[in-house]
């Protein structure tokens, strides 16, 4: 299989903390500077505040407990993507931290004991890498985290 | 959730604003519509009207106090948001509930035109506290919701333990729970 698979997708390539995901590029809608986070109290796991983005209030989700174990470490960029909650959807931010890149590939199944929030494996150069569904991702509670 | 461009602060006066007190709880700041808050009194001049109320059921509360012959619970701002104790010197007696709020210390008073829902993402107690989101100089801040501050179920509670260590308040018969007329 390659690239010029009919079955290849648009993945975007993304680094949380020294580990890279994949997560399918139509859901993201840019990747934005480091820009101020605001933060309030609140109860929801992994929110760690908002940012105001193009005139919206988009919510901040530190993945780093689902995904790395740990709070993840600082970051460069917010990858803004958009969250699905039934039929409307809401802009949400992940801080990663280096640049983001596009790559076309053609999605496997997952491992049977994979993570809920793995929709697909790719493979990009020699690199296999998990892609991320959002929804089970940010929805997941830290008490998950498998680093 | 779209934050408006800009205005004049011309235009901005000719839209319909709403005035809000900004008070700080544990170094956060929140908002609260100033028609909601009925008095701002020190915590030094409730503490001669103030009963202790013995109870671990709803830990926020730890006094009440009558007044218009009816029983107002003090919370402790603190402890509701899940914040680190605080020092606080203002009570914010709440207008439609029967609550009076421990705050740190109120900000300023200030005019807002716009309040942003919570987004969809925050799915806890946040949903209870908040009324919405407000953009004010350049910072994001939660506008709490006053009802927000203890449910029916605490009220009942609050009310059966002062109402068992004497303290009944026959005036509350046959009205809502935790709800005050104006």
């Amino acid at each position: 299989m390659t690239a010029t698979d009919p079955s290849a997708a648009s993945f975007v390539v993304l680094q949380v903390g020294e580990r890279q995901f994949a997560i399918h590029a139509d859901r993201v809608s840019e990747l934005a500077p480091p820009v101020r986070l605001h933060t309030f109290p609140h109860t929801t796991p992994l929110l760690a505040g908002v940012i105001v983005r193009r005139g919206r209030i988009v919510p901040v989700y530190d993945v780093g407990p689902v995904l790395l174990g740990r709070p993840a470490p600082s970051h460069r960029f917010y990858l803004v993507a958009r969250r699905e909650f039934g039929a409307e959807s809401e802009p949400s931010a992940i801080p990663v931290n280096g640049d983001c890149e596009l790559a076309n590939a053609v999605p496997e199944p997952p491992p049977a004991d994979s993570h809920p929030y793995v929709s697909a494996k790719i493979e990009v150069g020699a690199t296999r890498l998990e892609v991320l569904d959002l929804e089970s991702l940010l929805s997941a509670a830290p008490a998950e985290a498998q680093p | 959730m779209k934050i408006a461009a800009q205005e004049s602060s011309k235009f901005r006066r000719a839209l319909r604003s709403e005035p809000v007190i900004l008070f700080t709880v544990s170094n956060f700041t929140f908002a609260i519509a100033a028609g909601a808050v009925q008095e701002i009194r020190s915590t030094d001049s409730l503490a001669g009207s103030a009963t202790e109320i013995d109870q671990h059921e709803v830990p926020k509360v730890r006094h009440s106090f009558e007044r218009a012959h009816r029983t107002y619970f003090v919370v402790d701002a603190a402890t509701h948001f899940h914040l680190p104790a605080s020092r606080p010197s203002l009570v914010l007696i709440l207008r439609q509930v029967r609550a009076a709020v421990l705050v740190d210390r109120i900000e300023r008073m200030a005019d807002i035109s716009s309040v942003y829902p919570v987004p969809r993402g925050f799915v806890g107690d946040e949903r209870r506290w908040y009324r919405g989101l407000i953009y004010l100089d350049d910072r994001v801040l939660p506008i709490v919701q006053p009802s927000g501050f203890l449910t029916a179920d605490e009220f009942t509670l609050l009310d059966r333990l002062v109402s068992a260590s004497g303290q009944s308040d026959l005036a509350l018969a046959g009205k809502p729970e935790g709800w005050v007329p104006r």
